[in-house]
C-alpha cells in the first residue's frame, strides 16, 4: 500500500513539475537565464548586459542600478515594437523585415555547421579539391584582333610571331579591335584581371587566350564577326598557394561550403511539404 | 500483506526505506543544482568570480562542455592556435575582452560566426594583396614589429616600418598607437612575445600579405544559458589559474 501511494506522490510531482514548466506554459516568474519577460517572451540576461555595457560605454559591473534599469525598459520597449510588427504582419510587405527574417532562418539552420569544426584531415581534403581558389588573381594585357578572313589572320599572326610591330601588322592585315576590352572608348591596353577577360570572352576565346605567355599570338578563332588573333602582351599568371599560406581561408570556405549544402538541403526539405502553385505560364 | 511472512515483510519495508532515501537524496542533490544553477545566472558575472562554491559549481558544468566543444581549437591547456589565429587565452587572455560578460558573449555568438550579434567590427585587411601597401613595405612593418618585441631587427627597415604603420598602412588605427590590440575590434597585440598567427617575420608577412579572419561559432543554439554562463567564468579564471601554475 505504502510502496503505491510512494509512487503516486512520485507521479503527481513529476507530472506537476511537467506541467508548470512545459514550454508555452504562462507564468508570472522570470527564468533566472532572463532579466525581464514580455508577453511570456524572455530578454535574455547576456543581451541585457552587454547592451548595458554598449549604452553607458562601462563595464557592466560599474554600472549603476538606475542605468541598469533604463536598458530593461529600453529592451521592453524593444521587444514591445517588435512584438507589434508581427501583428500586424511586417515582414509580409516590408522588404528589409523580409530579408532579416530569411537571414535569421538560414542561420538557425547553419548554426550546426558552424559550431562543428573541421578536422586538419578533412581541411586538407578540401584544399586538394579546390586548388585553384587558392591562387593569386592572373593579370592580362592584351589586344583581341579581327581579321576579315581565317587566312589572313594566319599570316598576320606569323608576323607577329616574327617579331614584326604589332601596329604595323594591324595596318597591313586591316586588323580591327573585337571592342570586347574598352576603357572609357579606347581600347584597354592596361592590367585586365583573368576573371573579367574569362567574362568577356566566349569559351573558344578564352580557352585559346588563357594558356598564352607574355608576347605570344594564338592560333585564329573563327567566331560570327571574323577570324580572332589574341595577342599577349603581358600576362602575369595567377600564383597558387601553399596549404600553410591559405589554411585560414580554407577553413572560411570549408565552412561557407558546408553551410550552402545545408542551406539548400533545407530548402528542398521546406519545398517538398509546402503547397506551392506557380501560375500556368510559368509551370512549364 | 496480512498472509507475508515476517521477515518478507521486513525485508519490503527495508526496501521500501532504501528507495524513499534514494528518492530524497536524488531530490536533495538536483535541488541544490536547481539553486545552484539559479544563483549562477541571476548574480552579476562580476561578483560569481570571488564566490569560491558558485566557480566551483561552474567549472563542473563547464569543463565536460568545454572537452566536447571548445578544446579542439582552444586547446586542453588554453594554449590555442596559431595555425587557426585561436589566440592562447592562459597567457594573453581574450581578444574581445576579459570581464565574464564580455567572454559570455563572445562564447553565445561567436566571432565572424555568421550571427547577426556576432563580433565582426573589423578584419585583417590583406594590405599587400589589396594593394594599400607594397611587399617591400610590408617587410619593412614586419622589421618594426620585430623591434616592438625587442628582437634583431634591421634598424632602417624598422624605422621605414613605423611610418607605414602610422602611415598608409593605418595599422594603428585598429591596433592601435602603443600597437597593443584593441579589445572593441578584437585586435591582437603586435608586441610579443606571443603572437595571434605567430610571430616569425614568414607568419606576420603572410598576416599582412593575405589578412586573416579567424572565427569563432555561435553556441547560442547549442549550449543552453546555464552551460554558456558557467564557460564564461570557468574560461575567464580557469586559464589565468593555468598560466600561473
Amino acid at each position: 500500500m505504502a510502496l503505491f501511494a510512494s509512487g503516486a506522490i512520485i507521479g503527481l510531482s513529476i507530472a506537476g513539475y511537467g506541467l508548470f514548466t512545459a514550454k508555452g506554459t504562462r507564468s508570472r516568474a522570470v527564468p533566472p537565464e532572463a532579466v525581464a519577460m514580455v508577453n511570456q517572451r524572455q530578454i535574455l540576461r547576456s543581451d541585457f548586459m552587454t547592451q548595458t555595457q554598449t549604452q553607458f560605454s562601462a563595464p557592466f559591473a560599474q554600472t549603476s542600478m538606475a542605468q541598469r534599469k533604463q536598458t530593461i525598459e529600453a529592451m521592453i520597449d524593444e521587444e514591445l515594437m517588435m512584438q507589434r510588427g508581427l501583428e500586424i504582419d511586417l515582414p509580409s510587405y516590408d522588404p528589409d523585415v523580409r530579408n532579416a527574417l530569411v537571414a535569421g532562418v538560414e542561420l538557425e539552420v547553419t548554426a550546426d555547421v558552424l559550431a562543428q569544426q573541421p578536422t586538419p584531415e578533412q581541411l586538407r581534403a578540401y584544399y586538394e579539391q579546390h586548388q585553384d581558389q587558392y591562387s593569386s588573381e592572373g593579370v592580362m594585357q592584351l589586344r583581341d584582333l579581327v581579321a576579315t578572313s581565317k587566312d589572313s589572320a594566319t599570316r598576320a599572326a606569323e608576323e607577329l610571331r616574327h617579331g614584326r610591330p604589332l601596329e604595323t601588322v594591324i595596318k597591313q592585315y586591316g586588323l580591327t579591335d573585337s571592342g570586347r576590352f574598352m576603357d572609357a572608348g579606347h581600347v584597354d591596353t592596361g592590367d585586365i584581371f583573368q576573371f573579367a577577360v574569362r567574362a568577356k570572352l566566349d569559351d573558344a576565346l578564352y580557352q585559346a587566350t588563357a594558356p598564352l605567355k607574355t608576347g605570344e599570338v594564338s592560333a585564329p578563332v573563327t567566331r560570327s564577326d571574323g577570324a580572332h588573333l589574341i595577342v599577349m602582351i603581358q600576362h602575369r599568371f595567377p600564383v597558387r598557394q601553399t596549404f600553410e599560406q591559405a589554411s585560414d581561408r580554407v577553413w572560411s570556405d570549408f565552412k561557407k561550403d558546408a553551410q550552402a549544402k545545408v542551406r539548400a538541403a533545407n530548402l528542398a526539405y521546406l519545398r517538398s511539404r509546402a503547397d506551392i502553385i506557380i501560375a500556368p505560364e510559368y509551370a512549364r | 500483506m496480512l498472509g507475508m511472512p515476517g521477515h518478507k515483510r521486513v525485508l519490503r519495508s527495508i526496501l521500501l526505506m532504501l528507495l524513499l532515501a534514494a528518492l530524497t537524496v536524488t531530490f536533495a542533490r538536483w535541488l541544490g543544482f536547481r539553486q545552484r544553477a539559479d544563483q549562477l545566472l541571476r548574480q552579476d558575472p562580476d561578483r560569481i568570480l570571488t564566490d569560491s562554491r558558485l566557480m566551483q559549481f561552474a567549472a563542473q558544468v563547464a569543463q565536460p562542455r568545454y572537452r566536447q566543444h571548445c578544446a579542439r581549437c582552444h586547446g586542453g591547456a588554453f594554449q590555442g592556435d596559431p595555425a587557426l589565429g585561436v589566440p592562447n587565452i592562459a597567457r594573453d587572455g581574450w581578444l574581445y575582452g576579459n570581464a565574464p560578460v564580455d567572454v559570455e558573449h563572445t562564447i553565445l555568438y561567436g566571432v565572424r560566426s555568421g550571427h547577426p550579434m556576432s563580433r565582426n567590427v573589423t578584419d585583417m585587411p590583406a594590405l599587400v594583396r589589396d594593394g594599400q601597401i607594397t611587399s617591400a613595405d610590408a617587410w619593412d612593418v614586419v622589421e618594426y614589429l620585430q623591434s616592438l618585441a625587442g628582437r634583431s631587427h634591421d634598424p632602417e627597415a624598422a624605422l621605414r616600418g613605423r611610418s607605414i604603420y602610422y602611415g598608409k598602412g593605418n595599422c594603428f588605427d585598429c591596433h592601435a598607437s602603443d600597437a597593443r590590440g584593441v579589445a572593441d575590434y578584437g585586435t591582437p597585440a603586435l608586441t610579443g612575445p606571443v603572437y595571434l598567427y605567430g610571430g616569425d617575420r614568414q607568419t606576420l608577412y603572410q598576416s599582412i600579405l593575405n589578412g586573416r579572419h579567424g572565427q569563432c561559432p555561435a553556441w547560442v543554439n547549442v549550449l543552453s544559458p546555464l552551460q554558456i554562463r558557467a564557460l564564461a567564468l570557468y574560461l575567464v579564471s580557469a586559464p589565468r589559474a593555468h598560466a600561473t601554475d
